[in-house]
């Protein structure tokens, strides 16, 4: 199979997703109908069925730990805070599960926990395990976001607190990145040998240069540079809610 | 010495013994921030004559091909020299010198956060740099570039003293810098004065305080770092030795994730000055505070991710190349904002000509100039052929010369009326800015072209080969320039002292707080504040009528400083344990023959390791006891740590005493160079917090244990012990747990 055949015959229109998202539009429209923010939500959605609809989604699924690494991002990242920003402002929670440990406890679990071998093989190979792994991210990922991104402003940490909140998970996630890159062998067994199922991976190793390590290098430094930098603008929205934070109606003295 | 100088009294105090003797110890016990950062600029301007007089050698003997002035193992000496002294001993110490001088004043505090600390700080500096130089009498200075890369740095190829004392010199200096940064973060966190709000702060301030955290980030990985290579070199460990499975690029690695950061730990500094003194010269706020605030903190959290880039000619594989070249070129993002901005400062203002003034025009353009040859850096293509060149070589001279040193001859003009009380001379600053301008872009703009021409760096001469003969010479004739304004400068220093005009207390009608107070301040530093509701304090004084508008509200909340202190220290900590995991994750991956984890008792590690962890638990009721004023209680559960500490400790010598017994030492093998360097330095801190807990048993014994003074610290002593704890869960994990999910 060529690059370009690939490409265009490689979507998985897997019927669970597209129920799935179908229902989550449904129910989004129905809860919050114009009080929400959906152009965040169609964003979440798009992020969502890239994750699992495009050719992606076939690479992750046994044939490259970079592509996997991709979803892993998407699925923790971004489609959570693009589903926190799209709930109406006077959307609150009030639940243990919101302390700001349990979030960063579990934005960095979801990296780390998900990359023990064992786990990594199970969930590439496991049906049963894929859906848990998604589901997980995407609550871990929710919850991580939760602090920052809540859809009402008492519920957020402080800019300052919510900068060190950020920076710590970046590091704690870099160096994870940072094992991975230079990890001599493959943490994720399967990718190291994959099952050819459509006979694409001749083009993969050869016309794209893919080698298991070097795939292996691209999903470390996917974890360590790109996902920083989303931490890093972050960091930066922090900084621009801190300086826009309310002036005060006292007078100058 | 209040009040301005005269020579009268500048006689009085050398001649007179008694007033001698007096000055001295003044000066040399003190602990006050202001002398404190005089003695820092002072101790930079030492090494400056000596990394410029080292820097002239250099030129001299690259002046005219075929060159023998210098044999070539002194020229090695010599770069060597010259690249750590500028950068550790010069740039260092008189960037802190000047925040030193200036920080506390700009916030409206009384000292810094822990005097004595600050004052330790500084003596680093002296005894670095004297360590360093004394390497020259001791058997042979070090002659393998500021970087040291491995394995020349090991004691098979460079076999003289002179890299021990350079790692110890950095070391220890490198201790200074971070005790300087854990007490400028309290400072700024916990001394502010009324109204002086995070959001309020001066951007000099700000930059150093943001920067203070880049220091706690950067400089702890070099000393894990400098620890490995000197237990290479004195205790036959052998990480950076290729033979003996040692790896050569896992020390490239070390020194650039702290070496690029370093770039922007000097750099910063030098920013901050330049947006004080634009807007004071051109009358205008400055523009975009925002943006200058947030894109520093881009740039601390982007300069960790950019290191890479000074390995593309490593081999470190494609993937990596790409990855390292994207965050390099984004790095450019920020600091072209800060250019922008400054820009725009100026844009429609009444800019004034001062002497710092044209340091800072002057700044801007060779920085931005700068900024450029480091983007083409980035690409990994490109660097392929200018790596490694005087094309490198030309580039980072204009950002530490062209950006930095130009900063600082703007900031001392700018601020020695305030150190004096009296201003330097306007005439001869020109001078000085004339010659240094003319002379800098003499030496190094050549450089770029002879980079070009294929001429490579470290070469201690050249064949004659077309054009490479005059641009060296141009190149050479430019550092007289330098060297001809740098007396001129040193004259107008002196001459300014006891002879410059009186400065009064805002000469350059400035509106931060350093300015509200006499010149010199006094020993307290203020004797009022001034209200506080903008960021320029000093402009809504002036015009009541049209204030800046209100920044935020007044509330200001200052944390404890003992607690603030100790996190701040804490927090350099992890990046010394991280890198040491790291490494030993690193090796445990190359796995060689001979003894291995999988040899170690797991089980009787666990018990001592339980009794690590209750000790965390018992010192949790101690300081519970301790807030309910039972003594008693506290003293027993108190002991109790101490005891369980001290188990520990035994069990860790036990387990070294039969690992010894079985053979197994520090240079068996990757495993055990790395298994002893980590849990040797982890078992270091449970040794240092045990003494100071048993400190604290005694005080509490004696029944000092009643003040808040004492809470405070013991809350503090705290966060140390369980952090200690909270490292042996990782080095447990990673030493005996890992192995066990094979």
């Amino acid at each position: 199979m060529t690059t370009y055949q690939f490409f265009t015959t490689a979507w998985t229109w897997n019927s669970i997703v597209l129920i799935v998202s179908a229902l989550a539009a449904v129910g989004y429209f129905f809860t919050f109908g114009r009080r929400g923010k959906p152009l965040y939500f169609a964003a979440a959605l798009i992020a969502f069925l890239l994750a699992f609809v495009s050719p992606f989604s076939a690479l992750a699924n046994g044939y490259l730990f970079s592509a996997h690494m991709v979803q892993h991002i998407l699925l923790v990242l971004v489609v959570p805070a693009l589903l926190l920003l799209s709930l109406p402002r006077s959307f609150s929670l009030s639940s243990p599960l919101t302390h700001p440990l349990i979030g960063w406890i579990a934005g960095v679990g979801a990296m780390w926990l998900w990359h023990a071998p064992t786990l990594c093989n199970a969930a590439a190979t496991s049906r049963a395990v894929s859906v848990i792994q998604t589901t997980s991210l995407l609550l871990m990922g929710s919850l991580f976001w939760w602090q920052v991104l809540a859809p009402s402003e008492e519920q957020r940490l402080s800019p300052p607190a919510g900068i060190i909140y950020l920076f710590t998970a970046c590091t704690a996630c870099s160096v994870l990145g940072i094992i991975l890159t230079f990890a001599p062998v493959s943490i994720c067994k399967v990718y190291e040998h994959p099952v050819d199922r459509l006979g694409i991976l001749s083009t993969i190793r050869g016309d794209w240069g893919l080698t298991s390590d070097r795939d292996q290098q691209i999903g470390g430094l996917l974890m360590w540079v790109p996902m920083c930098a989303i931490y890093a603008a972050a960091i930066l929205a922090q900084m621009a809610r801190w300086h826009s934070s309310p002036q005060p109606k006292q007078s100058n003295a | 010495m209040n009040g301005t100088t005269t020579i009268e009294e500048f006689k009085e105090a050398v001649l007179d013994p008694a007033k001698r003797r007096h000055y001295q110890l003044a000066w040399l016990s003190t602990v006050d921030h202001k002398r404190i950062g005089v003695l820092y600029m002072l101790t930079g301007l030492v090494f400056f004559i000596v990394g410029g007089v080292e820097a002239l050698f250099i030129r001299l003997q690259l002046a005219v091909p075929n060159n023998h002035l210098l044999h070539p193992d002194t020229f090695n000496k010599l770069f060597t020299l010259h690249g750590t002294t500028m950068i550790f001993l010069v740039a260092m110490p008189l960037l802190f010198g000047f925040v030193n001088y200036v920080l506390p004043l700009q916030i409206g505090a009384r000292d810094m956060a822990f005097p004595r600390l600050n004052a330790f700080g500084f003596w680093c500096q002296p005894f670095g740099g004297i360590l360093l130089h004394f390497s020259i009498l001791a058997g042979g200075a070090p002659a393998v570039g500021w970087f040291s890369y491995a394995p020349l740095s090991e004691t098979p190829y460079s076999s003289t003293p002179g890299i021990d004392y350079w790692a110890i010199a950095i070391f220890v200096l490198g201790l200074g810098t971070i005790s300087f940064a854990v007490n400028t973060i309290t400072t700024v966190i916990s001394c502010r004065g009324p109204g002086m709000t995070m959001r309020r702060l001066p951007l000099f301030t700000w930059m150093n305080f943001i920067n203070s955290f880049l220091i706690l980030i950067a400089l702890p990985v070099l000393n894990a770092g400098l620890a490995m290579l000197l237990i290479d070199r004195q205790l036959e460990g052998h990480f950076f030795l290729p033979f003996r499975g040692g790896s050569a690029v896992l020390w490239q690695h070390i020194f650039w994730a702290f070496g690029h950061p370093e770039v922007y730990i000097v750099v910063l500094p030098a920013f901050g000055m330049i947006s004080e003194m634009i807007p004071v010269f051109s009358r205008k706020p400055i523009f975009g505070y925002e943006f200058v605030a947030a894109s520093t903190v881009a740039i601390v959290v982007l300069s960790s991710l950019v290191w890479g880039h000074h390995m593309f000619t490593v081999g470190m594989g494609r993937p990596m190349d790409l990855f390292f070249i994207i965050t390099s070129m984004l790095i450019a993002i920020p600091t072209g904002v800060k250019v922008l901005n400054w820009s725009a400062t100026m844009f429609g203002g009444r800019v004034r000509f001062d002497v710092p003034m044209l340091f800072c025009i002057a700044f801007l353009i060779q920085f931005t100039f700068a900024g450029l040859t480091g983007v083409s850096h980035a690409s990994a293509a490109l660097d392929w052929q200018t790596k490694n060149s005087y094309y490198l070589v030309g580039h980072f001279h204009f950002v530490f010369v062209g950006a930095i040193v130009f900063a600082m001859l703007g900031a001392l003009p700018y601020w020695f009326p305030k150190m004096s009380g009296r201003m330097m001379s306007e005439s001869l600053g020109r001078w000085t800015f004339w010659l240094w301008v003319i002379g800098f872009n003499m030496t190094f703009i050549i450089q770029h072209v002879l980079g070009l021409y294929g001429m490579p760096r470290r070469i201690f001469t050249y064949p004659d080969i077309p054009g490479w003969g005059w641009m060296n010479m141009l190149s050479t004739i430019g550092v007289f320039f330098m060297s001809a304004g740098s007396l001129v400068l040193l004259w107008n220093v002196a001459h300014s002292l006891f002879r410059g005009r009186v400065a009064g207390d805002n000469p350059w009608n400035a509106w931060t707080l350093e300015w509200a107070t006499t010149s010199p301040p006094p020993h307290e530093n203020f004797v009022a504040l001034p209200p506080i509701h903008s960021r320029r304090p000093l402009w809504d004084l002036a015009n009541p009528e049209r204030p800046d508008p209100v920044v935020g509200d007044d509330q200001v909340v200052l944390p404890n400083h003992n607690t603030t202190g100790i996190l701040a220290f804490l927090f350099s900590e992890v990046g010394f344990f991280g890198t040491l995991i790291l490494a030993y994750l690193y090796f445990y991956a190359h796995p060689q023959a001979g003894p291995s984890a999988r040899e170690l008792d797991v089980p009787r590690t666990l018990v001592f390791s339980v009794c690590l962890f209750a000790s965390s638990f018992t010192f949790w009721r101690s300081e519970v006891a301790l807030r309910k004023q039972h003594r008693g209680s506290m003293l027993a559960w108190l002991g109790l740590t101490i005891v369980l500490g001290a188990i520990f400790l035994g069990g860790q010598a036990n387990e070294y005493w039969k690992l010894f017994q079985s053979g197994v030492d520090l240079s068996t093998n990757m495993f055990s160079t790395s298994f002893f360097t980590l849990t040797g330095f982890h078992g270091l801190h449970v040794l240092i917090g045990l003494i100071v807990l048993l400190i604290f048993l005694w005080a509490a014994w004696e029944g000092d244990s009643v003040s808040s003074k004492f809470d405070s610290a013991f809350k503090s002593v705290g966060y140390y012990w369980h952090f200690v704890d909270v490292v042996w869960v990782f080095v447990l994990l990673t030493v005996y747990i890992l192995p066990l999910m094979r």
